[in-house]
């Protein structure tokens, strides 16, 4: 009866705030732009417009299906899975990632938390396309991934740093930020630090993570980037900086990974999550 | 790099131990005990982040154009170290080791610094090709490496360049193309922290990245009277 009630309490908060009663991306967007009439958030007048037909927003609704459709071996859905607010809440879950987690005794993002429900809960094999397949909007994950995160659209991004591993990780991450290296001596800050800030690579004016009213939009993903006509994950975004840097391949739900998510989250505490985003 | 490795060493082999007994006392907790991690709570976070970029967090051994593999990409040199503990604001002793190592670093071309075709330089100040490996490899056979100089630098009038770095419009007409200016360029080009330490310039011509004659097409569009950025 209570694993019954526990089940159904998310389920009803989620259909009362779904379709984006209160703001949508947008708005979220557009309050921000009034605030600031920052040259970073207005760039690309197209993209403020497009931003409320963005196709991610599908991507995110076909995720909800999936979400509390009975999947997998074990055939059960991903509503007994904690994203860190306790089994099945969904609701803020995503603007409190990267954060620490007890039963993996890891900090964990939004990705690597929904693979762990799949492999555990569901009894997906690690391998199997449904989690083995991450980037793109046809898949599984970044329909997942869209969902829950719409349903933090709008709220402050607020990641934990009450456990210790979290706070080792994001002051890892910040080091790992600004850490020169490769064939161009990049790091992260030689286009996102406190000097960067509405200067510009070619005609795209950049964030800083310095500039936190800024930096929200930059760390906004899943978002549906035009360019490319799919929905994108934070860590699609992390392995496309570091190629550009000319490094290599960072990788997938490293523990590298999470201390560079770690970072960048916190440096956008405070400010409204924009969920899903778009982006050029 | 020595006294960085071996400090590393100790710090390593410190938290693998306290690991050890953590591992020891934990009993049920599989996934605690499984993956006999250091604990990263006793480490700095520069140890740490080079803990994790160094032991899982990165392709290690992937091959890259230049020949070597990620790995060596990932690991720092004396000016990428000294860069990164001052964040590009060197101390007066750092500054005097950059210039002299970056100055030490040159290699001139056999001949004299030369102007190649403009309309080439143009192209390759254009181009962003080149040396991204990962999910991607650039395929330096199938198109000729870039020189990424838009991204940062406005130089001609007909296209948008960044402002990361300043504008270099009508650089040839105002410096004039003598064998002063060509030096400078070709230096800087070259390896820029032998004027500007800690300056977020890519050293072109030291990493590789730029082949001679690349560096003079590039210098040609630069300086030459005829390359448009001087019209």
């Amino acid at each position: 009866m209570i694993r019954k009630l526990l089940v159904a309490m998310p389920l009803a908060a989620v259909m009362v705030t779904s379709a984006y009663a209160e703001q949508t991306p947008g708005d979220v967007l557009r309050g921000l732009i009034d605030r600031t009439q920052s040259p970073y958030l207005t760039q690309s007048p197209q993209n403020v417009q497009m931003i409320d037909d963005s196709p991610a927003i599908w991507t995110g609704y076909e995720g909800g299906d999936l979400f509390k459709a009975p999947r997998g071996p074990n055939n059960v859905s991903m509503e007994s899975c904690d994203f860190g607010k306790g089994p099945g809440v969904v609701k803020g879950a995503a603007v409190e990632l990267p954060r620490y987690f007890a039963d993996t005794n890891k900090v964990m993002d939004l990705e690597g938390r929904i693979v762990h429900c799949m492999t555990t809960v569901q009894g997906f094999a690690k391998d199997d396309p449904a989690v083995r397949t991450r980037h793109g909007s046809n898949s599984d994950m970044m329909k997942i991934m869209t969902y829950i995160a719409m349903e933090s659209n709008g709220m402050p991004w607020n990641p934990p740093l009450s456990h210790p591993l979290e706070v080792a990780m994001r002051d890892a991450g910040e080091e790992m930020f600004f850490r020169r290296q490769g064939l161009m001596d990049f790091s992260c800050a030689t286009c996102h630090g406190p000097d960067a800030s509405h200067k510009r690579i070619r005609a795209s004016v950049m964030s800083s993570s310095s500039v936190p009213s800024d930096w929200t939009k930059s760390i906004s993903w899943p978002a549906f980037r035009v360019g490319q006509q799919h929905a994108r994950s934070p860590q699609n975004r992390v392995r496309g900086c570091y190629w550009q840097m000319r490094t290599g391949q960072i990788r997938q739900d490293s523990d590298a990974m999470m201390a560079i998510l770690s970072y960048w989250t916190d440096a956008a505490r405070g400010q409204p999550a924009i969920l899903p985003d778009m982006k050029r | 790099m020595l006294m960085k490795k071996s400090r590393f060493a100790a710090g390593l082999a410190a938290v693998a131990a306290i690991a050890l007994l953590a591992g020891c006392a934990g009993g049920t907790d599989t996934a605690a005990s499984a993956d006999a991690k250091p604990d990263y709570t006793k480490m700095t976070s520069k140890e740490l982040a080079d803990h994790l970029i160094f032991n899982g967090g990165f392709n290690l051994a992937h091959e890259t154009q230049e020949g070597t593999t990620v790995a060596a990409r990932m690991t720092q040199d004396n000016i990428q170290k000294m860069c990164t503990e001052s964040r590009n604001k060197p101390t007066p002793e750092q500054v005097g080791k950059i210039v002299a190592e970056a100055r030490a670093s040159i290699k001139y071309p056999e001949g004299g610094i030369k102007l190649g075709d403009w309309k080439k330089g143009r192209d390759l100040a254009w181009s962003g090709f080149g040396y991204r490996a990962g999910h991607n490899n650039d395929n330096h056979a199938s198109r000729e490496v870039g020189a990424n100089c838009y991204n940062c630098h406005q130089i001609g009038t007909d296209r948008t360049g960044g402002n990361f770095g300043p504008s270099l419009t009508g650089y040839g007409k105002t410096r004039g193309n003598t064998e002063g200016t060509r030096k400078f360029v070709y230096e800087v080009i070259y390896n820029a922290h032998s004027y500007f330490p800690c300056t977020i310039m890519p050293r072109m011509g030291y990493s590789g990245m730029l082949k001679e004659e690349s560096i003079s097409h590039v210098m040609a569009y630069l300086l030459d009277p005829e390359s448009p950025v001087n019209k």
